[in-house]
């Protein structure tokens, strides 16, 4: 304990001269209750240890009705057959516009109990509205948005029925750049009831295993044919891997081709990173470009991952987040397409050492225009304490702020008492759900509540908010790049679907401009290859960027 | 005899020394050698290698369970979906194999790295003729070579693995035992050159010890002669002057009295202006001269009434003397009651105050001198002050009079100290011990 922090404390004072200010500029604060979210997180526990009760569940911001404002979705798991105990289902809660959520899942035809674990939201059909995937354990589903408010349950319909797995992150994008959105599901380890393995750290009492104890799976790659059915094209399109054991799935186009590839965490395996060859195929060449592995090649417990342009150098960097004792993985690219993982000297290495991180992403809760980088964990196991000394099963988050150059430093502490009280943290996402320009933060914990923080932004900046529609895109942009100029400052956003873990964020893009008054200007690259350039966006205003229609504001 | 030097004993002990720590490093360094290279050849190389084993080994142990998923149609790809699995883990599986050969150590003996790479291609062939079958549309056949020909190829190759990671281990633990072994030797080695260090500085120390305590004794020796000597070259000298005072006054003043009384009774028998009264006046006159001459010299060797009244009236006699001889004022102050001084402490104590004073008429160039006595039952102190120009600034230009002083005093058993005056001037201040009797004399 001393040492480490003492070791952090030097970390704070190496980092400390890039770090004018010793405040964060805003706080989270705790609105859950008020907000009327009275929600549980129910893993099915009953004292077996199934490995499938640890590692949920997700969560989610989106505008389900359409009204522009966020809604909430929290992914649940249920009880074990032979075990019911109580009844358990995801929720749905859509925003009240006044800082208060309604449930409303019964009434959205959303109250089917599942052993759900991440979800991917967006518009596969391109209708004007949100659908929604649930990974699970077992048959994974897809509700299908009918506009009216409802979902209906097309799993069987779209062709994804008969999948069984252990599916944790999904996320929806649009591989091939015909305007429709595919999607990628990631499968944990091949487990099930009966096949359950016993793992211990004393040797009496079961503990959850690692997933070294398990076999690895494959992930899907499903293909949208555009008629409300998906093609399985895992095998086809070259993704097929059984050595994988995934958690996390990042979309990002790290050689900046304009086509979509794909960066998949895993557990205890090496990283996949699959390469879009722009014929259907994909190439996997982690280990080629340097993200399989840490720095001292050994395969690590990869969880959640995000990737974005923290530097607005134009180059991506990827968040992983890691097992505790080992640290989390920033993998910065280089120019010549390969990556290094810069998380020991950018000050992420050595504070996220005793974390078990889960949820994370890249975003900028104080709109200085700088992607900043939350983590939330917990351990997978609630008698770790008594094995490992240092390590708790509940753990406070990381709220690290972005200098300009490369370093970061945590100010969760800071960040108000709530958030940054431990807790056993999973899925994580981020939304403006009261529209007042500033990313709030929504954060879900295993076996317990979900946690709403509403940004209370006090340092005077602002922000310019974008919801991009596409047209001859997928509608909803994802895979758009958004490259914005303003005096000082320049950098690049993509709108993308999954976010960490079992998560998703919000889609519209806020680019955070400090004090300053507008963005110069605003170049959209579209999915379908268009490029659009906007000039003088004001600080403070929520616009939509439709396709080939121009700028228009946001309603609401 | 002269004294023996300890030098040679010294640098015996340094060279004995010397030669243990050269020796001693000369071994080490030889020893961490070896250690050196038995760690960086054998067990680093050796480890470094096992990790490539390991990967080797694990990549392996992937391709049985892709294998196990192939044959058991656990996920419903065709066999060929697996071929990109298959790529990925024979471009590790090369990857770490190339670099197993550079690491590979010397226990591998060329047999069984033939027998690695040949097993190896035989795998790769039977898997190319895997994929072939499964791109002819043949699974049936593909199953059944997985089952049969790929699965026991890929367990020889486990098989191979395994047995040269055990060859590593034991050649590891071999290396590790020969590192301990230099390690004890190293170690023994270490307490033999302590001893040897310990050994030398002891005797050495030891016998410098002995040589200068041998050293001090004979100084000690030396100055107790010295003393003794000048105590009697002081005694003699005193001696000599009685004598001579004696004599002087006894013999030579009968002599020039009667010469005078002779003189006087000749002259009184001649006529007033007779010629030759008046030579014999002039004659009368030098003898009386001469025996005043004679009586104030025998006085100075040895005041007879230093015999006669002791110290207290001598020095009041002398100061009184010396005051009329010189013309400088001396302040006298006396305090306490004085016992009978005389013998030696009184000679010494007189002769010191006659040098100090004589030193005032000599150097001070000045008027007037103080001279302060106190009597304590158990000693006396007295103290002779001017107002001069000082002592000087080195001492040996202060002369035989005041070593001639410090003898004195020491053979009273006294002390006396010379201090120069803050204001200018000289301050001699001596302390005798009285009752017991001080010296030899």
């Amino acid at each position: 304990m001393l040492r480490r922090e003492f070791l952090s404390g030097l970390g704070g004072l190496i980092a400390a001269p890039a770090f004018a200010q010793q405040k964060p500029g805003f706080r989270f604060t705790d609105v859950t209750r008020a907000a009327g979210i009275h929600f549980l997180h129910n893993s099915g526990a009953f004292g077996r240890k199934y490995l499938p009760e640890t590692m949920g569940s997700g969560c989610a911001f989106f505008d389900y009705d359409g009204d522009g404002w966020q809604d909430i979705l929290l992914i649940n798991a249920m009880d074990w057959p032979g075990h019911r105990r109580r009844r358990a289902t995801l929720k749905l809660y859509r925003n009240n516009r006044n800082g208060a959520f309604t449930d409303v899942t019964r009434a959205a035809g959303l109250d089917v109990e599942m052993y759900g674990l991440g979800v991917a939201i967006a518009d596969y059909d391109n209708d004007g509205h949100p659908d929604i995937f649930v990974s699970c354990l077992g048959q994974s589903r897809l509700f299908h948005n009918t506009g009216r408010g409802t979902f209906v349950d097309v799993t069987r319909s779209s062709g994804l029925w008969g999948h069984h797995g252990f599916s944790t992150s999904a996320m929806w994008f649009d591989y091939d750049r015909d305007g429709l959105l595919d999607l990628f599901v990631t499968n944990y380890v091949r487990w099930t009831q009966d096949g359950d393995i016993f793992c211990s750290f004393d040797g009496n009492s079961k503990a959850y295993c690692t997933p070294e104890a398990y076999r690895g799976v494959t992930c899907w790659l499903f293909r949208n044919r555009g008629d409300g059915t998906f093609e399985d094209v895992t095998a086809k399109a070259g993704v097929l891997d059984t050595t994988s054991k995934s958690l996390g799935v990042t979309l990002l186009d790290f050689n900046n081709d304009g086509w979509p590839d794909v960066f998949v965490a895993n557990d205890t395996q090496p990283n996949k990173l699959y390469t879009n060859l722009r014929n259907g195929r994909f190439l996997e060449q982690a280990v080629r470009i340097g993200l399989a592995f840490s720095e001292d090649g050994r395969a690590r417990a990869g969880m959640g991952v995000d990737a974005a342009d923290v530097d607005n150098s134009g180059l991506v960097s990827i968040i992983v987040t890691n097992f505790d004792n080992e640290m989390m993985g920033l993998y910065r690219g280089t120019r010549d397409g390969q990556f290094v993982d810069r998380a020991p000297q950018s000050g992420i290495g050595q504070a996220t050492r005793h974390s078990l991180g889960f949820g994370c992403f890249f975003f900028d809760p104080d709109l200085d225009g700088m992607l900043d980088l939350l983590i939330v964990n917990g351990h997978i196991d609630e008698s770790i304490s008594r094995a490992r000394r240092n390590v708790t099963h509940a753990q406070p988050p990381h709220l690290f702020m972005n200098d300009g150059h490369g370093n970061f430093r945590d100010f969760s502490r800071l960040a108000g008492d709530s958030f940054a009280a431990p807790k056993v943290a999973r899925g994580a996402a981020y939304g403006d759900f009261d529209n007042d320009g500033d990313l709030d933060v929504l954060i879900t914990t295993n076996n317990g509540p979900a946690y709403l923080f509403r940004n209370d932004l006090d340092n005077g900046h602002r922000s310019v908010r974008l919801r991009l529609i596409g047209t001859k895109s997928n509608r909803d942009a994802i895979g758009a790049v958004v490259k914005f100029e303003a005096s000082g400052l320049a950098g690049s956003r993509t709108v993308k679907s999954a976010t960490g873990y079992l998560s998703q964020s919000e889609l519209p893009v806020t680019i955070g401009l400090g004090r300053r008054d507008a963005l110069r200007r605003v170049t959209v690259f579209w999915p379908s290859g268009r490029i659009e350039e906007f000039k003088n966006l004001k600080a403070g205003n929520r616009l939509v960027i439709e396709e080939g229609k121009g700028l228009r504001p946001d309603r609401a | 005899m002269p004294p023996r030097t300890p030098t040679l004993i010294q640098l015996l002990g340094l060279l004995v020394t010397l030669a243990a720590v050269g020796s001693f490093s000369v071994f080490t360094l030889r020893q961490v050698e070896q250690l050196r290279r038995l760690g960086s050849d054998i067990v680093d190389r050796n480890r470094r290698d096992s990790l490539q084993l390991i990967r080797i080994q694990d990549d392996v142990a992937q391709i049985g369970l892709a294998l196990r998923d192939m044959a058991e149609g656990a996920e419903p790809y065709p066999l060929e979906a697996y071929r990109p699995q298959f790529q990925r883990l024979r471009e590790d599986l090369e990857n770490a194999l190339a670099l197993e050969a550079r690491l590979m150590p010397a226990t591998r003996t060329a047999a069984q790295q033939r027998l690695l790479e040949t097993v190896f291609s035989r795998f790769w062939s039977v898997v190319d003729e895997l994929w072939q079958l499964a791109s002819e549309g043949k699974p049936e056949a593909a199953h059944a070579l997985i089952r049969t020909r790929i699965e026991a190829e890929r367990a020889t190759l486990a098989t191979l693995i395994s047995r040269l990671l055990i060859q590593n281990n034991e050649a590891e633990a071999a290396a590790v035992e020969e590192i301990q072994a230099i390690h004890s030797r190293v170690e023994r080695s270490l307490y033999f050159l302590l001893a040897a260090v310990l050994a030398a500085i002891l005797i050495t120390g030891s016998l410098v010890i002995w040589h200068d305590r041998r050293m001090f004794a004979q100084v000690s020796h030396l100055s107790q002669q010295r003393k003794e000597l000048a105590g009697r070259i002081i005694r003699v000298q005193e001696d000599l002057f009685r004598t001579l005072a004696r004599e002087l006054h006894d013999e030579f003043g009968q002599v020039l009295t009667a010469v005078g009384m002779m003189l006087l009774r000749v002259e009184k028998r001649l006529p007033e202006g007779a010629p030759g009264r008046e030579d014999l006046r002039e004659v009368r006159e030098i003898a009386n001269q001469t025996l005043d001459r004679v009586r104030g010299m025998s006085q100075m060797l040895h005041p007879p009434v230093l015999d006669d009244y002791g110290l207290e009236r001598s020095i009041e006699w002398y100061l009184g003397q010396f005051e009329k001889q010189t013309g400088l004022r001396v302040h006298y102050e006396k305090s306490g009651v004085a016992p009978w001084i005389g013998d030696s402490v009184a000679i010494h104590m007189y002769r010191i105050l006659q040098e100090s004073l004589n030193n005032v008429v000599r150097h001070a160039r000045v008027a007037e001198a103080w001279v302060r006595v106190r009597y304590r039952p158990e000693k006396m102190e007295m103290e002779i002050e001017d107002h001069g120009v000082g002592l000087p600034d080195r001492p040996q230009e202060s002369g035989l009079g005041m070593i001639g002083m410090r003898e004195r005093a020491e053979l009273l058993g006294g002390r006396i100290e010379f201090q120069r005056r803050s204001g200018g001037g000289t301050v001699v201040r001596v302390e005798a011990p009285l009752g017991v009797k001080g010296g030899k004399g």
